[in-house]
């Protein structure tokens, strides 16, 4: 072949571009790294922590803060305590809320039975029943009121936007780019802006969790509307029925289902910021998760977690099953409806009783202690995490050292201590050479911000740990997820440990790591990979599950052997969902690599969490959340999978 | 859409009678709705007696609650005294020190701080009026470098900073690289270990641990499987009193800022501050001159936590503690007007 042809081929440029930085870096080792002690400031942080202590000196006179920010801090918590007095928090002075713990179980029964079937119901009320033995009742329902309060907030404000863009395309194109950003926004990074707006407290952790679930509610319903037959609306139309009309008679009924997927979307999203919202002080499950990390205690941790789980369970069923019933329910015959209706009689009354219960007879009131087996979980899950720590050191302080010495400190030599312009002229070169001329400028300037941030250094050592996180992840999910797509009973054995690793909050299993591989780089790491890989699988298991029976039966036929079949037909086919697999497993990976800065991790993840506890450092933590939103937005877009819609959504 | 309004209004009207039904008084809740505070997490648990009569109008107050154990045992026996002798509501608030305490006191969330190990950098607080310090509580905090007792056994000399130079390759890891390891302590904490290896030349790195309990188990890895470590501890920390760790020391401390530290010399001996919200000091409850009054020792500390990590809870440790030594509480109470 001709030399001009061989060098036009994309993958010898870009690895000329790798051996020319590789060389060079070999070379110039430790030359203008731009490495900046831990303690001390560059101008950007500086002038970040002048205005940071600036804000903090102005939020009891300033007219902005006056007439602003504090009465929507005060509004907004003002609301969600109220919720939180009926179910979750004691009057002062009180012995229970407004509710016991039995009024607010069959209550809440009653609305999911109302909402969907009385199957539900009971199942919605056995979920919360093992929330309370697990010794968390009051700490569930204070998540439960918190989630509820922020939904019905975020609702107000997304589903009229929503609707907006499903109907007008200028709208969506204004709101997509915001939209798009706030996907692959790590959410640690808006905590500490927020605090700083609206200190710490409910009101702060209620407007994150808006933050966090506002984009996929406006992303579904717009996409409700927007994919609505034209049949209907036309008839509308040409029958003499105004915009409104339609909008209200036509659209959002036929749309209705889909919304309701939005609101089951937009609750499950909030219920996952429990344990990050804590961090600035939501109450609630996220509470001991957080503290188990201060006291080393497992046990606690686990079962807040395991709460979050099952109520996580209870919200998803309860809410998809109305979408359901909403789906079918129009057919039912007049016998079925009156039986209903009887039933939701006989249940109304029932909810009474219990509240009325509830108020008068203590062991109604405040859970039971013969009841509370949270202990003996805690105590069962501290022994297990101690036998593995026990039993599996060796192995993994052996692997873990080779892992480092070996893949991650050149990967990190390579990017962070080669000269900086080198790094940032070759990651732009091959951005332009994988991803189009578009995002190689992108990349260019985006870099360039990064740099001027003054914090060049750490962003490099959190890109190293998340590149080689996301190959692991993305190696696991496609040996796993091949297996998956190929084999029924596979996917039936993975998928309770997909659901529960995707609904687990990662600050869980945050101590048992530690205590495996030490404060070190490669426990965010393994932090990453157990949370990034249940996605990763779910799409590769989907894409490979999507290749047409012909196609590999042709191919069998043929004579192709089980692996032929699996690199020749499979995965290729299946690249789509492969590609869109890798996105999202950076996102997700360099969403918890950013944690890893409680574990020793260091890089931008530490400047985070550091900055909000040493006044002397918060310019640091802000530019610090800069850096990482400017790397994910790099990331994204040069692993960008090309189906934009439905993306799931990282923590 | 008919049917749908039907099921909805059914729902309002019987949330409707419920709540009216739950609002209208009495039941389990009018038994306890005196003054007696219930502890602010459990309301479940009994409430506290409230015999001894209030002296003057107390109020309501919150006192921060830090993550580590030492601060508990304070934060507890100061709660406990307020509640029983002087009959204040006490709310005690779980929440990060540093800033975050200090912009909460300055919101009016949070009015106690017992135990701060800030060295001042709460200044800007107090220059906008919002926190009081009130000086220190007794207790003295000591922050320093360890390393595990085998090591100091083994190489007797590595107890004096001097000589850490000689066994830096010991403390190689994959983390640090050809350099030493050196394990600094939690975000919030002070810390000039960065200094410390500048100015003394050491071959270490830093390497920022990020947790408590990331500090805690690297130590007992290295106290465990005897493999060589150097890690940043403080006392009283209820985990250094079991630790079989020794201390690596510099030369004596000649700086209390750790902004201004040259870096040659260790750190200094701290004495712990209590800080309260100007919201507090200028109430004039009794609260306020209790906790102006409140001084103990290390190990008047150190005994409530090791109950408390005996598996005693917080308000049984500071309990006995309490009936042990009436004649300090009396001294707390000196112009409180309680009896």
């Amino acid at each position: 072949m001709e030399l001009r042809a061989v060098l036009a081929k994309r993958w010898v440029q870009a690895l000329l571009v790798l051996i020319f930085w590789v060389m060079l870096a070999t070379v110039l080792k430790g030359v203008q790294t731009q490495e900046l002690s831990t303690q001390k400031n560059s101008w950007f942080t500086t002038i970040l922590r002048d205005f940071a202590s600036s804000i903090r000196g102005n939020r009891t006179e300033s007219p902005i803060f006056v007439y602003f920010f504090n009465p929507i801090r005060v509004g907004i918590q003002s609301f969600i305590e109220t919720i939180m007095g009926v179910i979750a928090v004691p009057a002062k002075g009180d012995l229970i809320p407004l509710l016991g713990w039995f009024g607010a179980l069959v209550l809440i029964g009653f609305i999911v039975y109302a909402a969907s079937t009385l199957r539900m119901a009971l199942f919605s009320m056995a979920m919360l029943a093992i929330c309370g033995m697990l010794g968390m009742w009051l700490l569930t329902m204070e998540t439960l009121a918190m989630t509820i309060g922020s939904v019905v907030l975020s609702l107000v404000i997304a589903l009229p936007l929503g609707v907006w863009a499903g109907l007008n395309d200028r709208v969506m194109k204004v709101l997509r780019p915001w939209l798009d950003l706030a996907q692959v926004l790590p959410t640690l990074v808006y905590l500490a802006p927020l605090a700083l707006f609206f200190l710490i407290g409910i009101a702060s952790a209620t407007i994150a969790t808006m933050i966090y679930a506002i984009p996929i509610c406006i992303r579904i319903t717009a996409h409700a509307i927007k994919s609505l037959r034209e049949g209907p609306i036309e008839a509308a139309r040409s029958a003499g029925s105004t915009t409104r009309q339609i909008l209200f008679k036509v659209q959002l009924p036929m749309a209705k289902s889909t919304i309701i997927l939005a609101v089951n979307q937009t609750m499950l999203a909030a219920l996952s910021f429990v344990v990050i919202a804590a961090l600035i002080g939501a109450p609630g499950l996220g509470k001991p998760v957080v503290e188990a990390l201060t006291i080393r205690n497992v046990g606690d941790g686990v079962v807040a977690g395991l709460a979050v789980v099952f109520l996580a369970i209870m919200i998803d069923r309860s809410t998809s099953a109305a979408v359901n019933r909403d789906k079918s329910g129009y057919a039912a015959a007049e016998a079925v409806k009156v039986r209903r209706r009887i039933g939701l009689g006989v249940f109304a009354v029932v909810t009474l009783f219990a509240i009325y219960l509830s108020r008068f007879v203590l062991w109604f009131a405040v859970w039971p202690e013969q009841l509370d087996f949270g202990e003996r979980v805690a105590a069962v899950a501290n022994s297990l995490s101690e036998w593995i720590t026990a039993n599996l050191e060796l192995l993994t302080v052996a692997g873990s050292e080779g892992f480092t010495v070996w893949f991650l400190n050149p990967l990190q030599d390579l990017l962070a201590n080669s000269p900086w312009w080198l790094t940032l002229i070759a990651i732009s070169l091959l951005a332009l050479i994988l991803a189009g001329r578009t995002i190689g400028i992108l990349t260019f300037c985006l870099l360039i911000l990064v740099m001027a941030t003054g914090l060049w250094n750490d962003t490099m050592v959190t890109l190293a740990m998340t590149l080689i996180a996301t190959g692991v992840v993305v190696l696991i999910g496609i040996v796993l997820g091949v297996w998956a797509g190929r084999s029924a009973r596979v996917d039936r054995v993975l998928r309770p440990f997909l659901d529960a690793g995707q609904t687990m909050p990662a600050f869980v299993y945050l101590v048992p790591v530690l205590a495996l591989f030490g404060p070190t780089r490669f426990a965010a790491i393994v932090l990453g990979v157990v949370y990034a890989a249940p996605v990763v699988i779910r799409l590769v298991a989907d894409g490979i599950r999507k290749v047409p029976k012909e196609t590999v039966e042709a191919a069998v036929s043929a004579g192709s052997t089980n692996l032929q079949v699996i690199t020749k037909v499979q995965l290729p086919t299946s690249r789509r969902s492969i590609l869109l697999g890798v996105n999202q497993g950076l996102i997700f990976v360099l969403a918890v690599v950013v944690i890893g800065g409680f574990v020793g991790a260091g890089g931008l993840g530490y400047l985070v969490i550091v900055g909000q506890s040493k006044p002397e450092l918060a310019g640091k933590g802000l530019a610090a959340g800069i850096a990482i939103v400017l790397l994910g937005i790099i990331l994204d877009r040069i692993a960008q999978g090309r189906p934009q819609e439905a993306r799931p959504r990282t923590r | 859409m008919k049917r749908v309004s039907t099921r909805a209004g059914l729902m309002v009207a019987l949330a409707t009678a419920g709540l009216a039904l739950a609002a209208c008084g009495g039941g389990v809740n009018s038994g306890s709705s005196s003054s007696a505070a219930a502890p602010a997490e459990s309301s479940a648990a009994a409430p506290a007696s409230s015999e001894a009569a209030a002296p003057a109008d107390c109020g309501a107050w919150s006192v921060a609650m830090h993550a580590w154990v030492g601060y508990t045992a304070s934060a507890q026996v100061l709660s406990d005294v307020a509640r029983e002798r002087l009959g204040c509501d006490i709310t005690q608030t779980t929440l990060d020190e540093g800033a975050t305490t200090y912009d909460a006191m300055e919101a009016g969330t949070i009015d106690v701080v017992i135990e701060d190990w800030g060295g001042g950098r709460w200044q800007e607080w107090i220059d906008r009026g919002a926190v009081v310090e009130l000086g220190p509580g007794g207790n003295i905090g000591l922050i320093g470098m360890f390393v595990p007792q085998w090591m100091c056994d083994e190489y007797p000399d590595i107890t004096d900073g001097a000589n850490l130079n000689e066994y830096a390759d010991l403390f190689k890891t994959a983390e640090s690289g050809d350099k030493g390891a050196w394990l600094e302590g939690p975000p919030g904490y002070t810390t000039i270990g960065e200094k410390l290896i500048e100015a003394n030349g050491l071959n270490f790195k830093a390497i920022y641990t990020g947790s408590e309990a990331a500090l805690i188990e690297a130590l007992n890895k290295g106290i465990e499987n005897k493999t060589p470590v150097i890690a940043y501890g403080w006392e009283p920390w209820y985990y250094m009193a079991n630790a079989d760790v020794c201390r690596v020391n510099f030369p004596a401390n000649d700086w209390s800022d750790a902004a201004e530290a040259s870096g040659l010399t260790d750190y200094p001996e701290l004495p712990l501050i209590k800080l309260a919200s100007s919201k507090l000091m200028d109430s004039g409850s009794p609260f306020a001159t209790l906790v102006t009054n409140f001084v103990w020792t290390n190990e008047d500390q150190n005994s409530i936590a090791a109950d408390i990590e005996g598996g005693m809870s917080p308000e049984e440790a500071a309990k006995k503690w309490i009936d042990a030594h009436p004649e300090i509480v009396a001294q707390w109470l000196e112009g409180t007007g309680a009896s």
